[in-house]
């Protein structure tokens, strides 16, 4: 068989297959979905708005002069996330073009960028206890103990310790969801650069 | 882009190509309901990516490489999972036909099953082409020189022919 009459069966074997129509409520669905997108996003603005608003609010209307160190300090912590994060992504946001093979390169460093975010993640939430913690125990009426304090101070102490203990698990699935993916990501590049070096198959990182 | 022309541009891209970007979506997945939510993913991106088309290809390609970048995310996603993927596969099956047409899927069933074992690179050339692309279009999609496409394309079919043999 001639190799274009042989890609011509083929072609019509691999379009007989007529897959089932896209659901008619597939619209809704897109819909219902990009809306969600754009929630995450307003989210993460009110966070930051709720957040250094409401402790700016408390300092103003606290006449404890302390309550204007932990204004400053949510103002300092969303201030370096959003500077890091803007950083991060910087050039992330879309492809350079709209091909597979640039797509793919975006996809690695977006993962990359996701695995060091990870490690400012960790080092800013650990800066928030620190400071959180230390802030309630300097400022708090009755001093115990500091380990008393920590370990049996109150329940809301307890609270900052189980958030702690979700946070490190939710970061550790995150890395390791993200390493996996970054590892699938890097082969399946090689793979599509499978024939030969002669272009840009595979663009630099 | 107004709502109304968006819409209407959304429609007439899936109406158009709503059977080819199930197969392409088929094609980087082992199961239906993945195909479903691949091909529903393409579909969200597709919405999100056409307020920014500005007719620089057709509407074929613009909507084939969304495809593709989709896959590749689902596949990176997904494939630290997979244990042997050929073998998992669930094939379309739809009401039982005459004889001749149990025979012509079951050969279509086996044309899917190896393209499906392509390494993704020469998957990827090879769908397209079946799908009717020319090397320009293909070339454009995937972001590789034509003559990448030739290569891969020759290289693809030697390997689709191999796998036919085998299954034979």
């Amino acid at each position: 068989m001639s190799t274009d009459l042989e890609m011509d069966v083929w072609r019509e074997q691999w379009q007989a297959d007529v897959a089932p129509a896209i659901p008619m409520n597939l619209r809704r669905k897109v819909e219902r979905q990009s809306w969600l997108m754009k929630i995450g996003l307003i989210s993460d603005t009110l966070v930051t708005i709720v957040m250094g608003g409401g402790t700016t609010a408390w300092a103003l209307l606290s006449p404890k002069a302390e309550v204007a160190l932990v204004a400053v300090a949510t103002w300092v912590f969303l201030a370096a996330a959003w500077a890091f994060v803007l950083t991060a992504n910087r050039g992330l946001w879309a492809p350079s073009a709209l091909d597979a093979a640039t797509f793919v390169d975006l996809s690695v460093r977006r993962c990359r960028s996701a695995l060091g975010i990870v490690w400012f993640a960790v080092g800013l939430f650990i800066c928030e206890v620190v400071f959180g913690l230390g802030w309630t125990y300097h400022y708090s009426v009755e001093r115990e103990p500091l380990m008393k304090w920590l370990l049996f101070g109150s329940v809301r102490i307890d609270v900052v310790w189980l958030v702690t203990v979700a946070f490190f698990g939710a970061i550790v699935w995150y890395r390791r969801r993200k390493r996996a993916e970054l590892e699938s990501l890097l082969k399946l590049r090689g793979e599509m650069a499978v024939s030969t070096g002669i272009d840009r198959d595979v663009p630099s990182t | 882009m107004d709502r109304a022309t968006l819409e209407q541009s959304f429609e007439r891209i899936l109406a158009a190509n709503g059977a080819a970007l199930s197969r392409l979506a088929a094609s980087y997945t082992n199961t239906i309901s993945d195909r479903d939510d691949l091909l529903q993913e393409i579909a969200v991106a597709i919405w999100q990516a056409l307020p920014k088309f500005r007719g620089e290809c057709s509407e074929r390609t613009f909507a084939f490489r969304i495809a593709h970048n989709r896959g590749i995310t689902h596949l990176a996603r997904t494939r630290a999972q997979m244990s042997d993927p050929i073998e998992e596969i669930e094939v379309y099956d739809p009401t039982p036909g005459p004889e001749s047409d149990l025979a012509q899927r079951q050969r279509a069933d086996r044309l899917k099953q190896a393209v499906h074992r392509l390494p993704v690179g020469y998957r990827q050339v090879i769908t397209l082409t079946l799908e009717g692309l020319g090397y320009r279009e293909i070339s454009d999609v995937l972001g590789i020189s034509e003559s990448n496409v030739g290569v891969r394309l020759n290289r693809a079919r030697q390997l689709l022919q191999d796998l036919l043999e085998k299954r034979k």
